[in-house]
């Protein structure tokens, strides 16, 4: 127990990036709080922030003030937007407006949840490839290759063909399909903070492995996997319209994938019912950009200077 | 390491990661729902029991897991991918078929990708804070979050009800001659919205990337160097920074080779190409499970053999990569 706590103490006085610090005219004295401010200044990750608020708060309040179910038909089918209901009707005679409201909760939770397993598993990979090196390294990495020549939405495809059309096996295959790239990063932060003098204390303090990737590697390699992490749930968006575009979303789940798939032999007649889900698709994934690459300049000061 | 161990490493690492390929293709059809020769016939193939026992038989599905593994593997390296009971051909005929409109149309839009990806990166990294930079950014960043089949279907919409001068569906018009001029003419039409739209993506990844590096190489101290011995501008970035800043473009484009492949399948089944990706979205919808692996596996090919020209193309760009040093 001693040893863990001498360890935590070698490790505590270690700011995050330890090793830009004395390029820095003057060290913050919290460097996650510089981050926030230098984040919050940054116009388009403020945006970023407005459009993703925003949606989100459509997804979660929407449903309940409009009140209307997505799936009744309330209506002549391919009514125009700018009647009652005010964005139109689908194929079917759907209201616009609620598939949209509804289908935003589905479409950002696929989002988040398979952006969460990406970065379990990338992590995971990641972490003990960089941490042991070696034999342990090189059988990782060969699993890591082996997913990268996998065209990432056909494996998607076929996952999801195979297995069945719900909502779960959708985020379970966009998360398998897509963690290579994170393992790779945290692994090149892994192999670069092994070696630096704080966790070469915790080591001689007794620190075990799980104690060093976990509480003194993993805290400092935390930044450009936030980044990552972010962008991951970009591409979860898109990877959810595109497997519905094609078929293979969840029937009984709203999402704005789905929207597109269902209207998209009828976009000549009624553009608006494409249009109108892909936008909101577009502006979730703007917005998730926007904000990753606002933090990723926050977190990283060299890309500072040249953007 | 000299060139030619590393070469027989390299072929004998593809090798390997082909062979995974095989085996994840069956264990796919294992561990998928239900019974593997169901799986191995297509659920609505309308495979009869007959076809169903020799299916079995042929398989070897009777017999252990790992004999099992090993007939599967045999016939896959013999180029045996299966039988679509939905196309009434072998999976390999009907891919070899589909492989040319499918190459076309991503070896342009990669064309089209690179060309003006790295152009736009350049111009906006001239001036880093400029307004011309930041237009670039903007354009990535709105390029690269816009859904593919959406800004397609948007294209089809303009263009076949607003704006009807290029043809939004298909390959070729049933009118023009299967030969000459005209032909290679009606294919470039039909051709220009399927490559715009999977380009479009590219080109926004492209210019950004290229920007990044490219305000790097141009930072760099052999630039300053070539500008003091008095060089021109044109010289100084045409060739000195662009060949250094090319490098990270060539890496993104050998590993993501698979994901534009994968984005053609979306663009074929907006604008009714008649390639791969069509049938992949056809084997989809018809649950033709020996087709849709049969592609999985020749994908995973075409991205193994990209990732072996990307190793090339890197030795020529960088002489210090072809002498076995750390670039």
């Amino acid at each position: 127990m001693s040893a863990l706590v001498a360890a935590e103490a070698a490790v505590q006085p270690q700011p995050v990036r330890s090793e830009a610090a004395p390029s820095m005219p003057r060290p913050a004295a919290n460097p996650g709080l510089a981050a926030l401010r230098l984040f919050l200044r940054n116009p388009s990750g403020l945006l970023g922030s407005v459009i993703l608020i925003g949606l989100l708060f459509a997804a979660l309040a929407g449903p309940h003030l409009y009140g209307v179910d997505p799936f009744e038909i309330v209506g002549a089918p391919f009514q125009p937007p700018g009647g009652d209901p005010v964005l139109g009707t689908d194929y079917l005679g759907q209201d616009i407006l609620a598939a949209l409201l509804q289908g935003g909760r589905a479409t950002l939770l696929v989002g988040f949840s398979a952006a969460l397993i990406t970065v379990v598993i990338g992590v995971t990979f990641g972490a003990l490839a960089g941490f042991f090196g070696g034999r342990v390294d090189a059988a990782l990495m060969k699993v890591t290759e082996f997913f990268q020549v996998l065209p990432t939405l056909l494996f998607a495809m076929v996952l999801v063909t195979l297995f069945g059309q719900r909502i779960a096996i959708t985020t379970i295959a966009i998360g398998i399909v897509s963690w290579p790239p994170t393992a790779r990063l945290t692994r090149a932060e892994f192999l670069r903070l092994r070696g630096l003098d704080f966790v070469k204390a915790a080591r001689a303090a007794g620190a075990g492995p799980l104690y060093l990737i976990g509480r003194v590697i993993l805290p400092n390699a935390a930044p450009p996997i936030v980044v990552s992490a972010t962008l991951a749930i970009g591409t979860a968006v898109l990877f959810e319209g595109a497997l519905s575009f094609l078929g293979l979303g969840d029937p009984n789940v709203m999402s704005w994938g789905l929207m597109i798939g269902q209207n998209r032999a009828y976009a000549l007649e009624a553009w608006w019912t494409v249009l109108l889900p892909g936008a909101a698709i577009f502006l979730a994934v703007l917005g998730v950009s926007l904000v990753g690459d606002a933090v990723n300049d926050a977190v990283n000061p060299r890309l500072r200077k040249r953007s | 390491m000299t060139g030619l161990r590393r070469l027989g490493a390299t072929a004998a690492n593809a090798a390997g990661l082909l062979l995974a390929v095989v085996v994840l293709n069956f264990l796919l059809i294992q561990a998928a729902p239900g019974d593997p020769a169901q799986v191995i016939a297509g659920e609505m193939g309308g495979a009869s029991p007959e076809i169903m026992a020799e299916i079995r038989t042929r398989y070897g599905l009777d017999r252990s897991l790992p004999e099992q593994l090993a007939t599967y593997v045999g016939k896959v390296a013999r180029g045996d991918l299966g039988y679509s009971f939905f196309f009434n051909e072998p999976v390999s005929r009907l891919i070899l078929g589909r492989l040319p409109a499918t190459a076309l149309l991503v070896l342009s839009s990669l064309g089209l990708a690179v060309m003006a990806g790295a152009g736009l990166g350049i111009l906006g990294a001239r001036r880093p804070n400029g307004l011309v930079s930041h237009a670039v950014s903007l354009v990535a960043i709105a390029g690269n979050a816009a859904p593919v089949f959406w800004t397609g279907l948007m294209l089809l919409v303009v263009f076949a009800s607003l704006w009807p001068v290029l043809p939004v569906a298909g390959m070729e018009d049933v009118a023009t001659p299967r030969h000459g001029l005209a032909y290679g003419l009606d294919v470039a039409r039909h051709l220009v919205l399927p490559a715009l739209t999977l380009g479009i993506v590219y080109v926004a990844q492209y210019s950004r990337l290229m920007r990044a590096s490219m305000i790097d190489a141009l930072n760099a101290d052999y630039v300053r160097t070539a500008r003091a011995k008095g060089l021109p501008e044109r010289i100084v970035v045409g060739k000195h920074a662009l060949r250094n800043a090319l490098i990270p473009l060539v890496t993104m484009v050998g590993l993501q080779f698979g994901q534009l492949f994968a984005g053609a399948i979306l663009v074929e089944t907006v604008f009714a190409w008649p390639g791969l990706g069509r049938l992949t979205f056809d084997s989809i919808l018809r649950r033709d499970y020996p087709t849709l692996l049969g592609i999985l596996f020749c994908s995973a090919l075409l991205v193994i053999a990209a990732n072996l020209v990307t190793d090339l193309l890197y030795r020529l760009i960088d002489p210090r990569i072809r002498a076995g040093r750390p670039a």
